[in-house]
């Protein structure tokens, strides 16, 4: 890969907290005050920072409750750090996952215009995409049906057709999805690992399994209890995760 | 300001389409649902004139078309205010997956509620229509009156949903609040005097200072008095209450700017 220094990502010493307060009731705050004084706070990212370059790809590993999905939530604008920086760098952003707002009731041709709009898609950008979404889902005449009348199969197939084929510059990956039977998962493996690499593309994936990053990742982050604790290429960082989590 | 500009352009395609899609869903169960859009109004019109003609002797002109525009009217602000209260969770999934400012949804309900207004009032045109009520070119009152409608309820809404958030029993509150403020609007009965001889339900001083300080009761007389009385409506109390309304939206939109990124890590 040539050496380009331009920065896809760039997360400043980030921490994000989660208030670990249950809803308030009216009733309740009336009736007994005094137990809605303690406002625990639970820390789940604690100032972690890095960098990914522009057409990189970056693992995040760690065990469960980490911070993983937290960090890759900031990342995709869902939440905003309570302290600390996350910058794009103007790239449009994504968070590759199923089905976004499908509304049961409607087709799922409609289900593509609305999933579509709300990562941030013009109508024509869709309408451009259309067909080939309807293709790579494989749901041929079921596309005019209702969501509902689908399969979970069929439901998943169709968000990753949706997340797949309408791309950002960058993409975030919660655990790479496996879906649909043997004959699509391999073909969407297929889709996303030609979405992953190509060099135009910034990616971080988050999973568990230190397999699937090694063949798929360029550099890992090892993310432990809110704190980085490695990061380097797959041959440095991964062998000591897995020395660690056995 | 600019902000809320950029961002209602961005997402104004979003609005249009989930408004249409919801209400295609609605429609997709039974083809006829949409026949309710103008059966609900119309039966709870006769539900209330049995109340008010039959055991309140009101002698209202044009009573159907009077408690018609109540009706509708609030309707539309009840079910935009009382759908604020859950939104935020109710669209769990989108908010948990995808940024988008969260009033959005306020002007995707509002685009649900208010397309759903103005087909029931087809059913203030028809029976205009049948009881020959002589229109003037006061009727084009209704285009800034709608636009106080929409900003006020948009306003109430952003603050509403905010709260509706945090504080798990909202709804019940605010389903007792709307409850009196359907009383205190007229809906049925008219709170001002019309013409000389039609005594509002409302005494002397209070239906004023009501008229003033419920917009709701203010709108909705305006609307009559423009379309069936030619009267003209209170055009300095619109001024107050768009300005307030402006005012709530700019406050309930900041709010919202500022914490909604929380709002994932609540619901």
């Amino acid at each position: 890969m040539a050496e380009v220094t331009e920065k896809a990502i760039s997360v400043t010493d980030v921490k994000i907290r989660y208030r670990v307060f249950k809803k308030i009731s009216l009733l309740k705050t009336i009736l007994a005050p005094h137990k809605y004084k303690k406002t625990e706070l639970f820390e789940a990212v604690k100032g972690v920072t890095f960098e990914v370059p522009k057409g990189q790809i970056l693992g995040i590993v760690g065990k469960n409750g980490s911070g993983k999905s937290t960090l890759l939530k900031a990342i995709a604008g869902i939440f905003s750090p309570d302290e600390g920086v996350i910058d794009l760098h103007g790239h449009s952003v994504s968070l590759l996952s199923i089905g976004v707002g499908f509304v049961n009731k409607l087709s799922g041709r409609e289900n593509i215009y609305l999933s579509g709009m709300l990562l941030g898609f013009s109508r024509e950008q869709i309408d451009e995409k259309l067909d080939e979404i309807i293709e790579f889902s494989e749901l041929g005449d079921f596309i005019d049906r209702p969501v509902k009348t689908y399969s979970s199969g069929m439901y998943s197939k169709l968000a990753f057709s949706i997340t797949a084929i309408l791309e950002t510059e960058i993409m975030l990956i919660d655990e790479v999805l496996s879906v649909g039977d043997a004959k699509f998962k391999k073909k969407s493996y297929e889709k996303m690992k030609s979405l992953i690499t190509n060099a135009d593309r910034t990616v971080v994936i988050v999973s568990h399994s230190s397999e699937t990053l090694r063949k798929l990742c360029d550099t890992i982050l090892w993310l432990h209890e809110g704190e980085v604790k490695m990061q380097g290429s797959c041959d440095e960082v991964l062998p000591k995760y897995e020395e660690f989590m056995s | 300001m600019g902000r809320f500009i950029k961002d209602f352009k961005k997402f104004f395609n979003y609005i249009v389409f989930s408004s249409k899609a919801e209400l295609k869903s609605e429609v997709a169960d039974s083809f006829l649902s949409w026949l309710w859009w103008f059966l609900d109004p119309l039966l709870y019109m006769l539900v209330y004139s049995f109340i008010a003609v039959v055991v309140f002797k009101s002698n209202v002109p044009y009573f159907p078309v009077f408690v018609f525009l109540g009706l509708n009217t609030w309707t539309f602000f009840q079910k935009t205010v009382k759908a604020g209260v859950k939104l935020v969770s109710s669209k769990k999934m989108i908010v948990t997956k995808v940024y988008i400012p969260k009033y959005m949804f306020i002007f995707e309900k509002i685009g649900v509620y208010g397309f759903k207004m103005i087909v029931s009032n087809l059913l203030v045109v028809i029976t205009m229509i049948g009881y020959h009520v002589p229109l003037t070119w006061k009727a084009l009152w209704i285009i800034p009156i709608s636009l106080v409608l929409v900003t006020v309820t948009f306003g109430v809404t952003t603050i509403v949903m905010h709260f509706g958030v945090f504080v798990e029993d909202l709804l019940n509150v605010i389903t007792v609040i709307l409850q009196l403020g359907f009383y205190l609007s007229g809906i049925f009965y008219s709170i001002e005097p019309i013409g000389e001889k039609i005594v509002g339900r409302v005494p002397a001083p209070f239906y004023e200072y009501l008229i003033k300080l419920n917009p709701m009761a203010l709108l909705i007389t305006d609307l009559r008095r423009v379309l069936l009385y030619n009267e003209n409506p209170h055009w300095v109390m619109m001024c107050v209450w768009f300005f307030v309304g402006v005012v709530l939206s700019f406050v309930g939109t900041t709010i919202i700017y500022k914490f909604e990124n929380s709002y994932v890590k609540v619901i």
